[in-house]
């Protein structure tokens, strides 16, 4: 086992800039998710960390060792690919002992390797079925247990349940996870979906236009964004974010987004931008003493019976979750709080600004 | 009972079945039409087969013998032509070697052009084919000068490089097409998993292109098989194949020899027949150049 870390990595092709300068530790035992939306660069960095793409710049060490110019395959990482790849025409247990054979592991150790990978995985009644027979996610799992039956130092998975229909997903996801906590190994996981890097991270590496924008364990990455596009980018939908919709003046904030002002504590004179969660937003039909009276422009169910509502204010849209209930009487007007410890503030460049807000 | 618009229910089925089976008539009359136009295109090769059998008097006669009493006279007659194993060696060694030469070079080609897709590659596809834009014969002449310069005429090493780099961008082309109907991911798998490149290569993607392979393999076989141009010009009496001979015979001793033309004919597309009859599907997935295979 060992860490993975990148020293200034960068990847070009031609003028379009997939991965730009980027520098982090992935560190041992630890399952690090690349987390963000298509083209952001992540698929290439982790290609660039297991050597099928060559960096326009920069370096990958592989505990401690630099590894840039090392072929693939002498990197002893495993990899996962989005398409399922299998030896067809054989048997699961060949599929897994295929490389085995070829790293020159002796046929106890091999037998004893594949029982212990295909118990984790659950597909031990698979194993003398020809893959053949297998649906995508079962190959995907003899793919996995492959790789994971290998022993490599470092993992890595890009995207390995898209292709998957969506009742194998949560299967292969619980398989998967399984498979990270018996493990413990350094892991890096690329997906474009922020529920199944909530639930299969350590920590989750934010990427977008080629940087990683955050790296934090998942529930940092959501109670503390760095800057406006982790707030936006989790959370379903993302945060709100209110521009010039108030005014700090001597360590106090007014908006007509609060009935009342609050106090500030921190260096929030750059502030410009008001950040707030749809999910944080408390929205009542009957005003009550610190609410304030807003908009309703439309309304939708959205998962688990919650009512997604959009509403305005003084100009400024933004989206509010209420329980489907409450959210039926809403029509054309709404009270709502926001909680002024759920309230975030960024400056003009989109960054976080660590300050607290707190009621008078 | 009667349905809305008068007529009784018990009229329906055969109304319905008045028009099954009128597609059964239409269907039927579609299938004889087809077997009449094949048996047409089937016609000349009818005629040769026949022939072998038959006298010169009987393969002359007008209107054409059908029943007669077969003999093996010819067969006899043509195989005590002492050049008759030579030129069968030579169509054989000549098509067989070239076309597995060919082979082995279009795969590794196919596989760089799918794999790691050179600067110009749709350029160089092109290119390839474009020896194909123009008629054999007009390159003739080129290359009977350079066959001269190379002292290549009438010999095998000669014939197999110009029946290689006539087999080649063919292969290429369907090989290309099958190579990349096998996911890049599995030579990526190969690599990450400690395989090297020609482990990929050969045992990773090869075993998934073979039908890829065994159609290459005919239509080239095919083409050399059948080819008479350039082994009649480049060639020689050490090199001609049964094409040549077959050309040569007609004009023996003044007068077309009927029965030897007929019996080597015959015995010149067995061979053939037997090898497309037993690999006809992969005949039609080569067209397709591997492009049905309904995969990422």
């Amino acid at each position: 086992m060992s860490d993975v870390e990148i020293i200034g990595l960068s990847k070009d092709f031609g003028s379009f800039v997939a991965v730009e300068s980027v520098s982090t530790i992935f560190r041992e035992g630890t399952v690090t998710v690349l987390l963000g939306p298509s083209g952001c660069g992540k698929t290439t960095l982790m290609r660039m960390i297991v050597g099928l793409e060559k960096p326009t710049a920069g370096q990958v060490l592989i505990g401690g060792e630099d590894v840039t110019r090392v072929a693939t395959s002498k990197r002893r990482m495993g990899m996962v690919f989005q398409y399922p790849v299998v030896y067809r025409g054989t048997s699961v247990a060949r599929n897994l002992e295929l490389p085995l054979i070829a790293d020159k592991v002796s046929k106890g150790e091999r037998k004893k390797r594949i029982d212990e990978v295909a118990e984790i995985l659950g597909i031990t009644d698979l194993l003398q079925v020809n893959v053949d027979k297998l649906d995508n996610a079962g190959r995907q799992k003899v793919a996995v247990a492959r790789e994971v039956a290998r022993k490599p130092e470092v993992l890595l998975f890009d995207e390995p349940i898209t292709n998957v229909d969506l009742t194998s997903k949560l299967e292969l996801k619980r398989a998967l996870k399984s498979v990270f906590q018996e493990l413990r190994q350094t892991i890096i996981y690329v997906t474009h979906d922020q529920t199944e890097a909530m639930s299969l991270a350590d920590d989750i590496a934010l990427m977008n236009d080629g940087k990683i924008v955050q790296l934090a364990p998942p529930h940092v990455l959501y109670h503390e964004p760095a800057d406006v596009f982790a707030g936006w980018f989790l959370g379903n939908p993302g945060m709100n974010f209110l521009r010039d919709s108030f005014v700090i003046e001597q360590g106090v904030l007014t908006s007509p987004f609060l009935s009342a002002p609050v106090r500030v504590f921190g260096d929030a004179g750059r502030a410009v931008v008001l950040g707030i969660r749809p999910e944080h937003i408390g929205a009542s039909v009957e005003p009550n003493s610190n609410s304030v009276e807003v908009a309703v422009t439309s309304r939708s169910i959205s998962i688990g019976g919650q009512a997604l509502l959009e509403l305005e204010l003084d100009g400024h849209g933004f989206k509010a979750v209420v329980d489907h209930g409450s959210g039926k009487k809403m029509t054309d007007r709404a009270w709502i709080t926001l909680p002024p410890s759920k309230i975030f503030l960024f400056d003009s460049d989109g960054r976080a600004i660590v300050a607290t807000l707190s009621g008078a | 009972m009667t349905t809305p618009d008068g007529t009784s229910s018990a009229d329906l089925p055969s109304v319905r079945l008045g028009e099954a089976s009128q597609r059964d008539r239409r269907w039927t009359l579609a299938s004889l039409f087809s077997w009449v136009v094949a048996l047409i295109f089937f016609a000349p090769i009818a005629w040769i087969a026949m022939s072998a059998f038959k006298t010169t008097g009987q393969i002359l006669s007008v209107p054409p013998l059908f029943i007669f009493q077969p003999t093996l006279e010819n067969f006899t007659e043509m195989f005590q032509d002492p050049k008759i194993p030579k030129f069968f060696f030579n169509s054989v060694l000549l098509s067989v070697g070239s076309v597995l030469i060919a082979i082995a070079v279009s795969f590794l080609a196919a596989y760089s052009f799918s794999r790691f897709k050179p600067p110009g590659t749709d350029f160089l596809m092109f290119l390839l084919l474009s020896t194909r834009f123009v008629p054999a014969a007009a390159f003739v002449i080129p290359f009977f000068q350079l066959f001269g310069i190379l002292n290549f005429r009438n010999t095998y090493v000669g014939l197999i490089i110009f029946y290689v780099m006539f087999s080649v961008p063919f292969s290429v082309w369907i090989l290309k097409g099958f190579i990349d109907g096998v996911s890049q991911r599995f030579d990526e798998t190969g690599l990450v998993n400690g395989a090297s490149r020609a482990h990929v290569i050969f045992r990773v993607v090869l075993p998934q292109v073979k039908p890829g392979l065994v159609a290459a393999f005919v239509f080239n076989i095919i083409f050399v098989w059948n080819e008479f141009l350039f082994n009649f010009q480049l060639g020689g009496t050490d090199t001609n194949s049964i094409p040549v001979a077959l050309f040569t015979a007609l004009y023996q001793g003044g007068a077309v020899n009927w029965t030897y033309v007929s019996a080597l004919g015959t015995a010149y597309v067995l061979p053939l027949a037997v090898l497309i009859y037993f690999f006809q599907k992969y005949l039609l997935v080569g067209m397709t150049f591997g492009t049905v295979r309904g995969e990422v």
